[in-house]
């Protein structure tokens, strides 16, 4: 039964195959397969100077010409259309740093509505620039308006917290009040008293101890060092108080969170002042002044509040602003792409032709497409207003011309599989359309387990009716692109599977038992004396096919259920399958 | 010292990096890059070229008319990125090994910015021109120093620098003069340490780093010499700058010490044979090659045949160098193409 399926479906396949060359006699372009690659005929263009742009861009749409370098010895740079390619070039790093603009501030990529833009003409790609320019400009200018709001709002919220902080350092202080002596140990006391002068430069250095101070923030990684290179250089004779600030800070240029300290060095004498100083800098604290009195910190620290907070709606108004010209912006941003890699790609194909006086371009088309790539030459012609038409003159020629395969969307998968072992000659036989039943055909007999193949074909069913939304979704996984490109091959597969699932009766690799299976039990514990008492200590029994298997009557599709609670199941079974793999196999070589 | 060195057992630790590090020298420039890149007329056709090489779009993003300044960055951009992907993703012994590749960069750095701070510039100004690869925490600290001593004190000593600085902290001020005596000795204390644990590794890359190390090490001795002819350098302090790990050392190195012109080193040089045919044909005339050329030939040719054993941590450090080269020459002929002075466009060193 298995062997009859087997070949019936084969001549099912060539059947097929005949429908399809004979249904190619009649109109080849309509079916997606070709029996063998396309005859191409060498071409040769010549353009006038000012139809040649719009007559390259109509080739380009139609998608049947292939051109040849006729500049190979010339350099990349020394090519006559450079300068417009450079131009594309420029346009599109501005277009990529408005997207990128727009993923940062909207935070989304930008939609694609599918649209697909004409060709522009070269007047036009110079309104083109014009607007990317403007743009790029307005959005350099409202982000360095941003970054300085930014950077004015991190300076008074560090101030801010410098004033709250330090009130805690001055207060210790406080504690121990009046104290104003000498000796080293007291440093911490005898910082600041309610009438020592401090930094001040009055002449009983003497008496009270004087101590300057300065006060910053700094990032909380740099502190282990900065204390350390602090203790190091001054030798010991500064005091350094610090503690964190709880919320992170928004950093304004690269807009990440960093968590910083406030620190205060108490220090005596100038020569520390300046060593202290550097120091600071070289480890990028921002120092910021601050008044010793309590009364003069608080209104410091008022005045900074209400700063903020007018920052804050300066802020929020620039903010705005650039959301608003972004997402004009995002608007058409994907087809302003698509416009410039349009002019790009018919400058390149321009650099490619020989342009010593007229534009003289060769290449190969289909020889069933010569009436349409004159169609196009002649909108071309039209499309750039002049009078005389452009020439194409088919050559004859000694190259090999390339091989060209019509595939639809269901022949593609197919096409690319055979392509990636080899792309045949010129008017050589395409493995192809062959491939079309026999590649999942094989699969299948490998495979062979109805409920995933079941699951398989679902799978692809779901893939092939939603093709539509997923073609737009233009996803950039791989692992994905790869499955919904071979969609339709999964889908025969999973068919197929299904077949040869049933006929090896292997469902989720259990059997099914539809039809009652052809081996008798029960005969065979009257016949073979099978006892319960056997039953119950042996653990194989081997059944004698000439006693238990009912002759005449064999299990009609598939391998008999019996097998999946005999012990030799695997062996016998996967020496079956690779018998038959490898004869199918062999037999199409 | 054996565990990790044999054949086999490399690959365990360090198999992925050699093949990174073998993929990324296909892609040095050729000798036909360079042809093509010295027909080019601006720093844009020069943009274009590089599109097609392993450099890719780099220069991409760059809005406005091309500076050599650019260039350099962007060039240099690349080898740092590739260099810090090989050190994050290696283990001991390769990580100390691209350490020490990173100790010269470091050298450099400090005495820039010392030189720096004595001509008055400001750290932030500074900062940006040091090379990426050699910087550390506390560099920036640097202005505040005033003293070796206090240089050692406050920055190095937390630094693998530490040890290279012992011979130094008794200079007293820094002037220019000590600013390079300082440089020079740190530089002596490094190549023979570096090579030292290049030996300690033993096998292969024993043999390629210490020979390479070697003709380091004499090419300096040899620089130092040339250059300190007509400045107040005593011999003897001169004799303290040569780093001993090299071939001249120790006959090549006193008859070195005492040399007193050209004529003088360059007899020296012939008693040994590699480097009595660096010195002729080397000379200051025009369509001669400068000693400092012929030298840089022969570090690259060294460079290349590292390349042709496997199994040793040689082609890192090779990769290194004979990147910088590259980029030596492909900033030299922007100079040239951006000044319109195309008269020794060809003095670069070609690799390929």
């Amino acid at each position: 039964y298995c062997s009859t399926a087997v070949l019936i479906f084969r001549l099912l396949d060539f059947g097929l195959l005949r429908l399809t060359k004979r249904a190619m006699n009649i109109s080849e372009r309509d079916v997606g397969i070709s029996f063998r690659s396309e005859e191409m005929t060498r071409i040769q263009m010549f353009l006038q100077n000012d139809s040649a742009y719009a007559c390259v861009s109509e080739f380009g749409e139609l998608g049947l010409v292939q051109f040849s370098d006729l500049n190979e010895n010339v350099n990349e740079f020394q090519r006559k259309y450079i300068n417009e390619v450079r131009r594309c070039d420029e346009m599109e790093r501005k277009l990529r740093y408005i997207e990128k603009e727009c993923r940062k501030c909207i935070n989304q990529s930008p939609p694609d509505s599918g649209e697909n833009p004409e060709t522009p003409m070269p007047s036009e790609m110079f309104n083109l620039e014009l607007t990317f320019e403007k743009l790029e400009n307005e959005l350099k200018e409202v982000n360095s308006n941003k970054e300085t709001l930014m950077k004015n709002k991190l300076e008074l919220t560090e101030l801010k917290h410098i004033l709250r902080k330090t009130q805690t350092f001055f207060d210790e202080a406080q504690l121990t009040l009046g104290q104003t002596s000498r000796s080293e140990e007291s440093m911490s006391t005898s910082l600041l008293s309610a009438e020592a002068p401090i930094g001040s430069s009055s002449g009983d250095s003497q008496q009270s101890p004087k101590f300057g101070f300065i006060a910053g923030v700094i990032a909380r990684e740099r502190v282990p060092s900065f204390e350390r290179m602090l203790w190091r250089a001054c030798r010991g004779n500064v005091f350094l108080r610090q503690t964190e600030i709880e919320t992170p800070l928004e950093d304004p240029v690269t807009g990440e969170e960093v968590s910083k300290c406030v620190f205060i060095i108490f220090f005596q004498g100038e020569q520390l002042k300046t060593k202290v100083r550097k120091i600071c800098e070289g480890y990028k604290a921002t120092m910021y002044p601050c008044p010793e009195s309590q009364a003069e910190r608080r209104e410091m620290s008022m005045g900074v509040m209400t700063r903020i907070e007018d920052i804050q709606t300066v802020l929020s108004q620039t903010a705005e602003h650039q959301t608003r010209l972004l997402s004009n912006a995002a608007r058409s941003i994907r087809v302003w792409f698509r416009k410039v890699k349009k002019i790009k790609a018919v400058y390149h194909t321009l650099n490619l032709c020989n342009t010593q006086k007229a534009i003289i371009a060769e290449g190969w088309c289909p020889s069933s497409e010569l009436d349409r790539v004159n169609l196009a030459a002649r909108r071309g012609t039209e499309r750039s207003g002049t009078d005389i038409p452009a020439i194409i003159n088919t050559m004859a020629t000694r190259r090999t011309p390339p091989t060209y395969h019509r595939t639809n969307k269901f022949t593609n998968g197919f096409q690319a599989i055979v392509d990636a072992y080899g792309v045949a000659d010129y008017r050589e036989i395409n493995p192809a359309p062959f491939t079309l039943i026999t590649f999942p055909f094989l699969f299948a007999v490998m495979f062979g387990d109805c409920g995933h193949g079941s699951i398989m074909f679902l799978f692809a069913l779901w893939m092939v009716i939603n093709e539509k939304k997923f073609l737009a979704e233009k996803s950039t996984n791989e692992m994905w692109l790869m499955l919904f490109g071979g969609r339709y091959i999964i889908l025969l597969m999973g068919l197929f599977s299904v077949y040869t699932g049933l006929l090896y009766n292997d469902c989720f690799s259990k059997s099914l038992n539809i039809f009652g299976s052809s081996w008798s039990l029960a005969e065979t514990r009257e016949k073979m004396n099978v006892t319960m008492e056997t039953l119950r200590t042996t653990s194989t029994i081997q059944l004698n096919p000439a006693v238990t298997f009912q002759t005449g009557s064999p299990y009609p599709i598939g391998i008999d259920p019996i097998w999946n609670i005999s012990k030799n199941q695997i062996v016998f079974l996967n020496s079956y399958k690779m018998k038959l793999s490898i004869i199918l196999g062999v037999a199409q070589m | 010292m054996g565990s990790g060195m044999s054949g086999p057992t490399f690959n365990i630790d360090n198999g992925y990096l050699e093949g990174l590090v073998r993929g990324f020298k296909n892609g040095i420039l050729t000798k036909n890059d360079y042809l093509n890149l010295v027909q080019c007329e601006t720093l844009e056709d020069l943009k274009v070229h590089l599109q097609s090489t392993d450099y890719g779009t780099f220069l991409a993003n760059e809005p406005g008319p091309l500076a050599v300044s650019v260039i350099d960055d962007k060039l240099r951009n690349k080898l740092v990125l590739e260099f810090q992907h090989l050190r994050n993703h290696s283990v001991e012994p390769l990580s100390t090994f691209l350490d020490y590749i990173t100790y010269s960069y470091m050298i450099d750095n400090i005495v820039l910015l010392i030189t720096g701070t004595l001509h008055q510039r400001s750290i932030s100004e500074l900062a940006p021109k040091c090379h990426p690869l050699g910087k550390f925490e506390q560099m920036e600290a640097i202005g505040a120093i005033s003293t070796p001593a206090e240089l050692y004190n406050t920055i190095i000593v937390d630094t693998p620098l530490a040890a290279f600085f012992l011979d130094c902290i008794f200079v007293q001020d820094l002037d220019e003069m000590n600013i390079e005596i300082i440089r020079n000795t740190l530089y002596k204390n490094y190549l023979e340490d570096f090579h030292a644990f290049c030996s300690g590794l033993g096998g292969i890359t024993a043999d390629v780093m210490c020979e390479i190390l070697a003709f380091e090490a004499d090419r300096r001795a040899i620089i130092i010499t040339i250059n300190s002819f007509g400045t107040e350098l005593t011999k003897d302090d001169r004799a303290k700058l040569f780093p001993r790990c090299g071939r001249l050392h120790p006959e090549g190195l006193a008859a070195l010490a005492r040399a007193v012109d050209y004529d003088q080193v360059r007899a020296v040089a012939d008693y040994y044979a590699e480097y009595k045919v660096l010195f002729e044909g080397a000379g200051n005339n025009p369509g001669d090659k400068t000693l400092e050329d012929k030298l840089f030939e022969h570090e690259v040719k060294l460079n290349v045949n590292s390349f042709l054993q496997q199994f040793h941590f040689g082609i890192f450090y090779s990769y290194v160098k004979l990147k910088e080269q590259e980029v030596r020459n492909v900033i030299w002929i922007s100079e040239c193409v951006a000044q319109r002075h195309r008269t020794k466009i060809d003095n670069y060193i070609p690799i390929y």
